[in-house]
């Protein structure tokens, strides 16, 4: 098993690069939707991808959930899975804040639609400060109203062994809501990721 | 080494479609994979509007989309579960796919040329068709499943699973929006006699011939399912005591008129009807009034329809 534990110095740098794209998103949200997006700093958190369903299942338990989830692909072996989730009495929300007016797009387009638009912008920011660039998978819906979330969602963190859990909340003029990003990965891109810190903090 | 010379050669047979537009949406360049399927030339396209060259684009949307890779620098995906196709290409199975154009994922992606500064779009086209015609013969199967999940073998009403689910949710309808709503129980009379006389498959025949008369006579929101044996149920949704009544009736009539011819021979069936209606029952309490009901009905001489009514429970005493 690796050893995947971060020290604090290792930790603040990856919430400092975290705060720094996420600033930069919101930067380029605001402009796209030509309205004010405040993205609250978020709260990371690393935890081990096997207790990621019980953590969320408590905060989902009420409403129905959809996972969407979206692969990405750097240089030097960094990859892994972004999972955004969202309590679908927020899709309308979603909508306005897309543009969308009523017309023929179905719910789990706007869904896949929003998840790129929110992961790859915040990733390709990530990306610039880790001096990576990602490539990325077409997202898919993990599950939607009918099945039990939590269930998927620990399928599919099975497969990885740390998950870098990151809270945004994004609030418009307008509107505000809320979702939940994790991005799932695996054990030997920890440990490239690790030793990109250590060479960001190196440089200082 | 030099690699420059790969470029042509790979992009022109690379089974995937590459569309490059320019920051005004016109058309910079496509590869054969696209020129083919669309019958377009290049040189005869290049510099004008996507819209104007590939017809009947979603274009609203798909500006939508393109928006987005522009202002945010990120890529932006379709997917052919949610828009089957975004150009309409020919594919290569035409014999296997109901769709006369080829499914489509689609990837959408910034470019930025090497002045820094000329934002350009990359779209690539993949043909799903496969996965497409795949998933329509999963659909039908499912489909199918489902029908004889919830259809009776022999008489092709529904089951009595799925039937008495229906009554359940029919119940509950009732209750919320306050309407009427009704349930026949009804069995073949002599069932025993038929099969003795006829054989199994005789016994068969009538109740294949039965429920179809029965279900010519019924409303298409009426539910008609096999109970068990010779004992079906019809639950009448919007129906009091005295419009059921009258089906049931009617229902008993019919199959005491009806001929049906058995291997050179002639058979007539009669059917003795329970009906209750409901009045904030459970599923158990209205099929137990029901029965009472064709209990009674049975009693009384068969052949006949007798509504539920409370004296009936002393009635039942007393003959127990």
């Amino acid at each position: 098993m690796t050893e995947l534990h971060f020290t604090d110095v290792q930790r603040d740098c990856l919430q400092e690069l975290v705060n720094v794209a996420m600033g930069q998103a919101s930067d380029k949200l605001a402009r796209y939707l030509g309205t004010f997006v405040h993205l609250q700093v978020p709260s990371i958190a690393l935890v081990e991808a096997a207790l990621l369903s019980q953590h969320f299942s408590s905060r989902y338990q009420q409403q129905s959930a959809t996972l969407v989830s979206l692969g990405f692909f750097g240089d030097q072996g960094l990859r892994g899975e972004t999972i955004m989730l969202y309590q679908l009495a927020n899709a309308g929300v979603i909508a306005q804040l897309l543009g969308y007016s009523d017309d023929a797009v179905s719910e789990a387009e706007m869904l896949t639609d929003i998840s790129s638009v929110l992961t790859t912008t915040f990733l390709s920011g990530l990306a610039e400060q880790l001096e990576n660039s990602f490539s990325y998978a077409a997202p898919r819906i993990l599950s939607s109203r009918d099945q039990y979330f939590a269930d998927k969602l620990a399928y599919t963190a099975e497969q990885w062994q740390l998950a870098l859990q990151v809270d945004i909340r994004y609030q418009l003029t307008d509107y505000s809501f809320n979702c939940d990003m994790i991005l799932l990965i695996p054990g030997e891109a920890v440990l490239r990721l690790r030793q990109t810190l250590d060479n960001i903090l190196a440089d200082f | 080494m030099q690699l420059d010379w790969l470029l042509q050669p790979l992009l022109t047979q690379l089974n995937t479609g590459v569309l490059v537009l320019d920051a005004q949406y016109r058309v910079v360049f496509f590869n054969q994979f696209i020129a083919r399927r669309a019958e377009l030339d290049l040189a005869r396209v290049q510099g004008n509007l996507l819209e104007d060259v590939f017809a009947d684009l979603p274009i609203a949307w798909l500006k939508r989309k393109l928006d987005s890779v522009l202002h945010l620098q990120v890529p932006a995906f379709s997917s052919w579960e949610q828009r089957q196709y975004i150009v309409k290409l020919a594919h290569l199975r035409p014999l296997s796919s109901d769709s006369q154009y080829m499914a489509q994922n689609c990837s959408m992606l910034p470019l930025t040329a090497p002045d820094g500064v000329s934002r350009y779009i990359c779209l690539l086209i993949e043909d799903a068709t496969d996965a497409y015609v795949y998933q329509q013969q999963l659909q039908q199967s499912v489909m199918q499943l489902e029908h004889a999940n919830r259809t009776d073998g022999l008489t092709g009403v529904y089951n009595r699973c799925y039937w008495q689910q229906q009554l359940g949710y029919e119940i509950q309808r009732a209750g919320r929006y306050q309407h009427p709503l009704s349930l026949l129980l009804f069995d073949l009379d002599k069932f025993k006699d038929l099969n003795d006389q006829y054989g199994h498959q005789g016994g068969d025949f009538v109740l294949i011939e039965l429920s179809r008369l029965i279900d010519s006579l019924l409303r298409d929101t009426d539910l008609f399912g096999r109970y068990g044996g010779e004992e079906f149920g019809i639950i009448l949704p919007d129906t009091g005591m005295t419009g059921a009544l009258q089906v049931a009736n009617r229902i008993c009539d019919t199959v005491a008129r009806h001929k049906m011819l058995y291997n050179q021979q002639t058979l007539k069936a009669t059917i003795s009807i329970g009906v209750a209606s409901y009045f904030d029952h459970s599923v158990d309490e209205l099929i137990q009034r029901a029965d009472t009901a064709l209990y009674c009905a049975k009693r009384q001489g068969r052949n006949r329809a007798v509504a539920y009514q409370p004296e009936l429970e002393g009635y039942l005493k007393k003959v127990k």
